[in-house]
């Protein structure tokens, strides 16, 4: 303990705090990309699979697919297919844009099925009304089931963000230079594997933490009286 | 894209994909139930323990379910040696992933235990209901409610979430993947089956969970 201690200054230089720093920026980049577009595209898997036009079917086929397997595979083979795949077909991308392409398809995967939780939590009376008062599908979604499927929806899509940071984290294994590969980097230049890990893994921690609670906040403020805590989800693998 | 795929060559690899899957399975199973002790010992901690008590779970709950299970794995795997404790690529992986299925276990059955409320076991004593029966009737129909679903999921999180286990040289199905990509180079192949192996496993198990919980708890667990 007490050697561990006396290398934390020696750690800590500036220009390995510089490069910490910025590694967690890019697992911060991956994560916040990744929502962004899996909020988008999530939303838009959940809202074709209301629809119920004939001619829409292979579409729903395609994105109901989509969302139960990449569900179904570890994000870590998902990343590998990526890669793998782009390499294939001849295109050389660079590691970040690999990982960051992974994520977004684990997101959308994800957050489709948030959302479908969140617009199935609107009672069907009220959709069935707006039908008989003659709503289009489009007014259905966006002035019945929307405002009132965002309260589910939101504290649920947090609880994926957080489990997302900790996900990035296998993107080290292609080579991408965020947290957990400055550590192993770290590790390799011959400081302490038990300190540096336990420096990484704080610096996660401080990024989940306040998510978390945040997440936590949300849902306390947004459902009403009586309502249980939802439990921890261990997200995506 | 002009990629040939060859399946063909993976194919000739199927039995070792096969056993792979099976110490998935095993790995999954491993950290399900040791993780299922850990929880309830948490969760009992945590709702019936003293201060101290209360707050070792949290920091023991806080700290797993907020940073990553790879880097756990990695302290367990690469930083205990230098103190010692040296242990196998498949048990450091087991044990990091059953802590960090512990963790979340531990709040799924706190949910569990407060779900059983003090009056209906008092209504239970009134019916002279003998202690089985009145965990039989009145407290395991609560509990399961409450954390069957939950608990299915987490058994499926862990069947993908051991493939983790395969980047420390474990041949799960990941490991065997990532060793006969290397030895065939069909790398896009042999990912494509052991994704869909993994569809498989997980659709497999699913099934399963349903059918167990609907005829031994009568609950209905999600299977899409």
């Amino acid at each position: 303990m007490a050697a561990l201690l006396a290398e934390l200054p020696r750690l800590f230089t500036y220009y390995n705090i510089v490069f910490l720093l910025t590694s967690a920026g890019v697992t911060l980049a991956l994560t916040v990309a990744g929502c962004v577009v899996g909020l988008a595209a999530g939303f838009v898997v959940a809202a074709m699979r209301r629809t119920r036009a004939a001619w829409l079917l292979p579409v729903r086929l395609v994105l109901i697919l989509f969302a139960e397997l990449f569900r179904r595979i570890p994000f870590i083979v998902t990343l590998f297919l990526v890669f793998f795949i782009s390499q294939g077909a001849g295109y050389n991308l660079p590691l970040f844009v690999i990982a960051l392409v992974a994520v977004c398809i684990i997101a959308s995967a994800y957050l489709a099925e948030v959302f479908r939780a969140g617009f199935s939590s609107v009672p069907r009376l009220q959709i069935e009304a707006a039908e008989a008062m003659n709503f289009s599908a489009a007014r259905i979604l966006f002035s019945v089931i929307v405002p009132q499927a965002w309260r589910v929806v939101l504290p649920a899509a947090v609880a994926f963000m957080v489990s997302l940071v900790k996900d990035t984290a296998l993107a080290s294994q292609l080579g991408v230079i965020e947290l957990t590969f400055a550590g192993k980097v770290l590790v390799t230049r011959g400081y302490s594997s038990l300190l540096v890990y336990g420096v990484v893994l704080v610096g996660y921690y401080l990024m989940s933490y306040p998510l978390g609670r945040f997440g936590a906040y949300l849902e306390r403020r947004l459902s009403g009286r009586g309502h249980r805590p939802a439990l921890p989800e261990p997200g995506a693998a | 894209m002009n990629y040939t795929f060859q399946f063909g060559e993976v194919l000739k690899h199927s039995p070792e994909l096969m056993r792979a899957s099976l110490t998935t399975l095993e790995i999954a199973f491993a950290a399900f139930w040791g993780g299922c002790l850990l929880g309830i010992a948490g969760a009992m901690g945590k709702v019936y323990g003293n201060k101290a008590v209360v707050l070792v779970v949290r920091i023991y709950v806080g700290f797993f379910t907020n940073t990553p299970s790879l880097i756990q794995i990695f302290v367990l795997f690469y930083a205990l040696p230098d103190y010692g404790i040296m242990m196998s690529p498949l048990t450091a992986s087991i044990i990091g992933l059953t802590l960090n299925a512990g963790a979340y276990l531990t709040e799924i059955m706190r949910a569990g235990v407060i779900s059983v409320r003090r009056n209906e076991m008092e209504a239970a004593e009134a019916l002279g209901m003998s202690g089985l029966q009145s965990f039989w009737y009145v407290i395991l129909p609560h509990i399961a409610r409450t954390i069957y679903a939950p608990l299915s999921n987490m058994f499926i999180w862990l069947v993908l979430g051991s493939s983790i286990a395969g980047l420390f040289g474990v041949s799960e199905l990941t490991g065997t993947a990532i060793d006969i990509g290397a030895s065939t180079f069909r790398t896009i192949e042999v990912f494509l089956i052991a994704g869909g192996i993994y569809v498989m496993l997980t659709v497999v198990a699913s099934v399963t969970l349903y059918l167990v919980g609907l005829w031994c708890f009568r609950v209905r667990a999600r299977i899409f």
